[in-house]
């Protein structure tokens, strides 16, 4: 049995990591068919601040807008936020950390220190700065956080370039003359894509958690369905606190951004621990 | 140790002065810049140029940033947009609060999280471990907004025996009764921020002790006859707390990161709430200097940690090894 058949089926074995690739599943499936399903929550309705009923599943919010449908929207803007982020940090960090794992020069040291000083930086205050001053519009902030998500993917990369770099093969590769990029290519990235799709699950529920945060404190784009932006209307509001209580309009974002959080946080750990070697029978 | 100190305290400098280059190069090269927001199109070309030259915005961009760095030096860190008061004034009112706030869920997160850890390296595979993993999950996905608005309803709205918001009712109060009036609205924000940061703690403090529960030394050191709890106080915990202390340092930046959103829905009246207000009025300097004094803390409590891990590990602190 070749070592991919084993890892599919070590993995649906893995309970919390099948509910994890499900919920997952769903979130992306949701996202994408949202315009079949629904229309977009346009217009102001007259059905203020209802409860969840068969004509408003999750409620409506204080202008009339249909909670459940700005949710389903949003996941768009989760998804394609988080997306974003993932394929400029993939293409910041993972070359770097290559290079700063491979390279025994300075090189190497010098992006090792650079990407230690990214890691201690207060990132979401950078992100509040760079995303104010660049303007409210849903591709800057996936910009924003794609920038400042790179760092911690260029560590991981870089621990386990170092590790697969001490290996025989790589000593082989090297007395058979291979150039430099080639074995970073075909030796090392093959064999290090285990923890860097570990990272990439981390860094999809931490740039969703960045843009309902940015979003949270009003830098999201005020023309976006957004969860975060629902929060911070819900918040502008005093929903939390106010007699009789929307909880409703609060409670529905939130639990979907936990949902998709835990989710991809459970992807990764299932497959983390399907990649180490301790748990391996 | 010396040579290690002045390597960490070298880093901790380059990285303040790396937070401090990426803002003016953010603020200055970004779209709409700040001299075009200062700036009111219906002023006459006179007031302009006036205002142009009062802040150095007429002068080559590498001037402006040498002149940036000396006004840095000298602790000028330019003027409030909206209120025209010196940011650096700005600041030094709201820091107190935020520091207050840092310590208070510092202390929570370690006095919980390390003997919550060890717990459940102790009793690995058994029930406390499982429930503790199960918390951990949640704990690393929690949204902050989430968190608050739960504590906000269930003991505001529901139970009606905390504050919602702000550091102290109006009008202040003296002695004890500011003291533990303060108290009474710092648990929501403190609880909130203690139990976003908790979950890596304990989930580094499981792990390292874990690793160093199978460590030879320490079956020696219950085969030369020391107690269980002895090999655990001398020989298991010194060296499980070296990843924790390190993971403390460098959660700070996330921590900080979650006082600007947990400060913000508390109405804390700190840096982070500061910073929510000047995004709203668009106020440059104030984001620029809230952001230098952010990463500042951030960097100098890095450095506290770095000396703790040297003088916890040996290794570090006489040989050339890297943490």
């Amino acid at each position: 049995m070749n070592q991919r058949e084993n890892f599919a089926r070590r993995f649906a074995r893995s309970k919390s990591g099948m509910l994890g690739l499900i919920g997952v599943a769903i979130i992306v499936l949701a996202g994408l068919a949202a315009p079949l399903l629904a229309r977009s929550p346009a217009g102001y309705s007259r059905d203020i601040l209802l409860g969840p009923s068969a004509a408003h599943l999750l409620g409506t919010d204080n202008l009339g807008l249909d909670i459940g449908l700005e949710i389903l929207w949003g996941a768009r803007t989760s998804l394609y936020v988080s997306a974003v982020a993932v394929l400029i940090s993939v293409g910041i960090g993972v070359p770097l950390g290559l290079v700063s794992g491979y390279s025994r020069s300075w090189v190497g040291e010098t992006l090792d220190a650079a990407v230690d000083i990214f890691l201690t930086l207060p990132i979401l205050p950078l992100m509040i700065i760079m995303a104010a001053i660049m303007g409210t519009s849903i591709t800057n902030v996936a910009l924003v956080i794609g920038l400042f998500s790179w760092p911690q993917l260029a560590k991981v990369c870089k621990n386990a370039t170092l590790k697969i770099s001490g290996m025989q093969y790589i000593e082989a590769a090297v007395c058979l003359g291979y150039s430099r990029g080639r074995i970073l290519l075909h030796h090392v990235l093959r064999n290090i894509t285990g923890p860097v799709l570990v990272n990439i699950t981390l860094i999809m529920a931490n740039s969703v958690l960045a843009e309902s945060s940015l979003s949270f404190l009003g830098l999201g784009d005020p023309t976006a369905w957004s969860w975060g932006t629902i929060l911070k209307r819900a918040w502008g509001n005093n929903a939390v606190i106010n007699n009789p209580n929307p909880w409703w309009w609060w409670l529905a974002p939130s639990v979907c951004i936990i949902v998709f959080v835990v989710c991809f946080n459970m992807l990764g750990t299932a497959i983390n621990d399907l990649l180490s070697p301790k748990t391996q029978a | 140790m010396r040579r290690y100190l002045l390597g960490r305290a070298a880093r901790s400098l380059l990285t303040i002065f790396i937070s401090v280059t990426l803002t003016f190069f953010i603020v200055r090269a970004m779209p709409s810049n700040p001299v075009e927001l200062l700036i009111n199109p219906y002023m006459s070309q006179e007031t302009q140029d006036m205002l142009m030259q009062k802040y150095g915005l007429d002068k080559p961009l590498a001037v402006q940033y040498a002149l940036f760095l000396k006004g840095l030096l000298q602790g000028d860190l330019g003027v409030s947009f909206s209120s025209r008061q010196p940011v650096a004034q700005v600041l030094l009112q709201k820091l107190p609060w935020t520091l207050l706030l840092i310590a208070i869920v510092m202390a929570l997160v370690l006095g919980i999280g390390i003997p919550t850890g060890l717990l459940a390296a102790r009793r690995r595979g058994k029930l406390a471990d499982q429930v503790i993993n199960v918390l951990v999950t949640l704990g690393i996905s929690i949204f902050i907004p989430f968190l608050s608005f739960m504590f906000l309803y269930i003991f505001s709205y529901l139970l009606k025996v905390l504050p919602t918001g702000g550091a102290y009712t109006p009008p202040k109060p003296h002695g004890l009764t500011y003291v533990l009036d303060v108290a009474r609205h710092a648990i929501l924000p403190a609880a909130t921020l203690a139990i976003t940061n908790l979950a890596n703690v304990v989930l580094y403090t499981r792990n390292s002790t874990l690793d160093v529960l199978g460590e030879d030394y320490v079956r020696t050191a219950r085969a030369k006859g020391a107690s269980p709890k002895r090999a655990m106080r001398v020989h298991v915990l010194r060296n499980a707390m070296i990843p924790t202390v390190t993971v403390v340092g460098l959660q700070v930046g996330v921590m900080v990161g979650g006082a600007v959103v947990t400060e913000t829905i508390f109405a804390w009246p700190g840096i982070g709430r500061m910073l929510f207000e000047a995004i709203g009025a668009l106020d440059y300097p104030i984001l620029q200097g809230g952001f230098l004094l952010l990463s500042v803390s951030v960097v100098t409590m890095n450095f506290i940690t770095d000396m703790l891990v040297g003088w916890l590990d040996p290794r570090i602190r006489l040989g050339g090894g890297r943490p």
